[in-house]
């Protein structure tokens, strides 16, 4: 079954992202909420992270979170809230990193 | 289709509005909330104590307009509200309190409601962080 | 067919109620019969270390309720490898018979599952 992963924090000092992409299945999604969109932030660690790990079109964020933080969205999908209705239905299962 | 939705967060915390908009759009494209359950700091969204500046959101006003309006079931976790001073009438008598923070729509109950409603729901999404 | 819940404990035991509320969560659903799983992952793996006593912080030992667990019939219970040798615990006796897993056998077992939640 497929998962999708829901990070929240902030990627600096924080090791969900690092253990997320760890257990990160070949068919699960991450979608990035809130202060986890800063690993988005150009020229950033966590950044070189998500592009090593290559999720293609499994990379999502709340556009909304992009927006307010002025981050480039290219590298991603971004959604909005009914997209992330849709996409935690698409999935088998939600999981949030609480 | 069927959405448990668990909230973690206070109503300060950026996840607790989250969460929010999340349940509406659940509603606006046409699924269900089988139960709305609050746990750990979540119980503090819960609050009625609440007072927001005037020019800021008041996210838990939001809730409890939410769930009065669409008759939600929302289930406060009983221990984790205790544990954080979010009382109704009955706990506040019980345990001799100054203050009530927790009148309908909310109801406390006990962790068995979140089994509950993950077992009734297609999903059991939940919402923490910033 | 009751839906199976993995439950993803990621906090150390003493820094607040977060590991005990956890805990809790398996707790309550194995007194409903529910086919649950815990895993400790990250700081979470520091609730496994024997001997502890957190009375000198005047908080009750979380290790009499983890032993609980497979008496309210959690008997599924896991922890990251990877987690456990970054914190120097891979070699050391662990408080509670749990079965130690690799980013593979993680990765699986989360997909085994019908629900996860990380508290």
């Amino acid at each position: 079954m497929t998962t999708l992963h829901v990070i929240a924090h902030s990627p600096f000092g924080d090791q969900r992202l690092a253990s997320c992409l760890r257990l990160l299945g070949a068919d699960d999604g991450l979608l990035l909420c809130g202060d986890a969109t800063y690993a988005l932030k150009a020229g950033s660690e966590p950044l070189q992270m998500l592009q090593a790990a290559n999720l293609g079109p499994r990379l999502f964020a709340l556009a909304e979170d992009l927006q307010a933080r002025a981050l480039d969205g290219t590298q991603v999908i971004a959604v909005d809230y009914p997209a992330f209705v849709e996409l935690s239905l698409h999935y088998d299962k939600v999981n949030s990193w609480l | 289709m069927k959405f448990a939705i668990a909230v973690f967060s206070p109503a300060h915390a950026p996840s607790s509005r989250r969460a929010l908009r999340f349940a509406e759009a659940v509603l606006a494209s046409g699924h269900d909330i089988a139960r709305l359950f609050f746990y750990q700091d979540g119980v503090h969204s819960a609050s009625a104590n609440i007072v927001a500046p005037q020019d800021e959101l008041d996210v838990a006003a939001q809730w409890r307009t939410f769930i009065t309006e669409h008759s939600l079931d929302a289930v406060v976790c009983i221990a984790a509200a205790l544990r954080r001073g979010v009382l109704d009438d009955t706990e506040a008598n019980r345990y001799q309190r100054p203050a009530v923070n927790l009148p309908a729509p909310w109801e406390l109950s006990g962790l068995g409601q979140l089994h509950e409603a993950a077992q009734l729901a297609d999903r059991l999404v939940c919402f923490g962080g910033d | 067919m009751a839906k199976s819940l993995l439950i993803i404990s990621r906090q150390a035991p003493w820094s607040g109620p977060c590991a005990r509320e956890a805990l809790d969560v398996a707790l309550a659903g194995g007194a409903f019969d529910l086919p649950l799983g815990m895993l400790f992952l990250d700081d979470g793996v520091f609730q496994l270390a024997a001997a502890q006593q957190p009375d000198a912080l005047q908080q009750k030992n979380l290790a009499a309720n983890l032993q609980a667990l497979p008496m309210f019939g959690v008997e599924e219970l896991f922890a990251c490898a990877h987690s456990l040798a970054r914190r120097g615990l891979a070699d050391e006796a662990l408080n509670l018979p749990v079965q130690v897993l690799d980013d593979a056998a993680l990765k699986a077992l989360i997909a085994r599952f019908d629900q996860v939640v990380t508290l």
